[in-house]
């Protein structure tokens, strides 16, 4: 044995990686202070000032005691919970019904293997992706202004965006469909439309079922939420609630919530392994 | 003899009943959202009313006040979200992971990402706010905290997949438990990771607009302040630089990504991947 082993020479970092690490950490910390998190604050977690309610019961170490013991029968009132929830579900389910029907045509406009000609290719991308592009709150908080407080601008809001989204899912799997029986079609003498619905759609069919559900779980979570700019549904009530300091009512809501979630999105789990 | 194929969408029987559940639901939604034919008849005219106001986007006096501004606040309020999440979720997915942490230790944490993962950070934050008060670092904070969940549970699986070879090359040397992981797990998994934290702050850029509509700084509140205030070529402004932003941002950091992933910052035909990712990210998975 003669060789003298030799160690690996350590690769060098590159400069440009000490440059990116630098930047990160510098925007990080620019970042963070603009927003208000210096040490201090993060230390004195409690000792927050310019919100003189917070300060007092701070003080006194009785933070907990607004939000608890939960008025059970308040919450568990039909009036108060369980109808606005009702109505939650009712916005999630009309808007996931008009966003993913209205969805199914356009996302095969968007899509490069079916789309009709290349204008209507452009203008519906550019279109959906602008859509998308304003968060779903912000929607639902214009469509409020536009028509009206309440579950109906809810679900015109959650009915784009839901669009919105559920195209963007599909035309990507039409995209990747396979193009051959298109060409069969095409080469069979049918025309646009029917050629799509016999060689394209069946192929992709499963994937729209499983995206529609995975809409209708967003859908949920986004009804659980809208209520809190005005657009109706279980968010209303918390909104309510939080506006008068009641925050033991609010905790008592948040816990059905999660509750819900936890449920729907078992749900969901179960109904989509029986579809696969 | 030729035989025709079967049609594969379901039966007739399988179709009319999903049709009839579908259109059941239908019914019973629109009951609840009291709904007239005069309000629906006039909403659309109502929208488009509020369109035309916005424009032309009133710019001179919006980025006076600073709306350029308020839209970086969220973006800064994204960011320190992100980092916090993403420093929280990586130490906690090692110890969520099946290869690595043994059984009392990794169920309580999948729990508790699960758990975290059911609350939405607008509802994180409303807590939050009673709490400390308005301001954009409980909103930071709730995007952080909510993020914790998405991101531990997505870093989980990218641990559970790595290849076992490198941790026992580090043990064959002697290397500790530290080691194994420093020089066996985390090289394997950080691009994967990291192009999640990327993705998740894409959302979180969204999150954090929203989340200025309920008081916690940011874009939300000055959009919420003038349409309070009727001012709807202001709204105009907002509704574009928030557009602008966002689009540059899911661009640039889809680029990143795709460097990061694949190697080149090209677009490749990696859209469906983007999907998936989407989903999980969310927290949904899609079949």
């Amino acid at each position: 044995m003669t060789a003298v082993s030799t160690r690996p020479t350590k690769p060098k970092p590159r400069p440009i990686g000490f440059v990116i690490a630098g930047a990160i950490v510098g925007f990080t910390i620019f970042a963070a202070a603009k927003v208000g998190f210096t040490l201090t604050t993060v230390i004195n977690l409690g000792n927050l000032p310019d919100n003189p309610l917070t300060d007092t019961i701070w003080d006194k170490g009785k933070v907990w005691s607004l939000f608890w013991p939960i008025p059970w029968d308040w919450v568990l009132d039909r009036h108060n919970v369980i109808d606005p929830l009702l109505e939650t579900f009712q916005i999630a389910i009309i808007s996931s019904i008009i966003g993913c029907s209205l969805a199914l045509p356009i996302s095969f406009a968007m899509s490069r293997l079916t789309a009709p000609n290349r204008p209507t290719y452009f203008v519906s991308k550019a279109v959906m992706n602008l859509i998308r592009a304003v968060p779903d709150l912000f929607w639902a908080k214009l469509l409020v202004v536009a028509i009206g407080v309440g579950a109906f601008a809810g679900a015109w809001a959650l009915s784009i965006f839901s669009l919105a989204v559920m195209v963007k899912l599909f035309s990507e799997t039409v995209d990747g469909a396979d193009p051959r029986p298109l060409e069969a079609a095409r080469a069979a003498g049918a025309r646009h439309i029917p050629a799509v619905r016999t060689s394209v759609l069946p192929t992709v069919f499963p994937a729209y079922v499983a995206y529609a559900l995975y809409v209708f779980e967003l859908n949920i979570r986004a009804s659980i939420v809208i209520g809190l700019v005005g657009a109706g549904g279980i968010g209303r009530v918390v909104e309510a609630q939080r506006s008068v300091f009641q925050y033991d009512r609010m905790l008592g809501i948040l816990v059905i919530m999660f509750g819900v979630v936890i449920i729907i999105e078992q749900v969901s789990v179960a109904i989509r392994k029986r579809l696969v | 003899m030729t035989t025709r194929p079967t049609k594969s969408l379901g039966g007739p029987i399988r179709k009319s009943g999903v049709a009839v559940v579908l259109l059941v639901a239908a019914v019973w939604s629109i009951s609840g959202l009291d709904v007239s034919l005069s309000r629906l008849a006039s909403a659309p005219g109502d929208a488009w009313a509020i369109v035309r106001f916005m424009f032309p986007p009133d710019f001179s006096g919006e980025i006076e006040r600073g709306v350029i501004g308020k839209v970086l606040e969220s973006v800064y309020i994204a960011w320190t979200g992100t980092i916090i999440a993403a420093t929280l979720s990586l130490p906690l997915a090692f110890l969520a992971a099946t290869n690595i942490a043994p059984p009392w230790l990794r169920v309580p944490v999948r729990q508790l990402f699960n758990a975290i993962r059911a609350v939405p950070e607008l509802i994180v934050a409303v807590v939050l706010l009673a709490v400390t008060g308005l301001g954009p670092w409980a909103g930071a904070l709730a995007i952080g905290l909510h993020s914790v969940g998405t991101l531990g549970k997505l870093s989980t699986e990218a641990i559970e997949s790595i290849d076992q070879g490198p941790i026992e090359a580090v043990e064959s040397t002697g290397g500790g438990w530290t080691s194994r992981m420093r020089w066996g797990v985390l090289p394997q998994v950080l691009p994967t990771v990291i192009s999640y934290w990327l993705f998740r702050f894409e959302i979180n850029v969204r999150a954090s607009a929203v989340l200025g509509m309920i008081g916690a700084g940011g874009i939300g509140s000055e959009l919420v302040q003038q349409l309070n205030f009727r001012n709807f070529d202001a709204v105009g402004a907002v509704l574009i630089v928030t557009v602008v932003v966002v689009i540059a941002i899911d661009t640039l950091s889809a680029a990143v990504r795709r460097r990061i992933i694949a190697g080149t910052s090209r677009s490749s035909r990696s859209g469906s991947r983007d999907a998936t990712a989407l989903s999980d990210l969310t927290g949904i998975k899609i079949g």
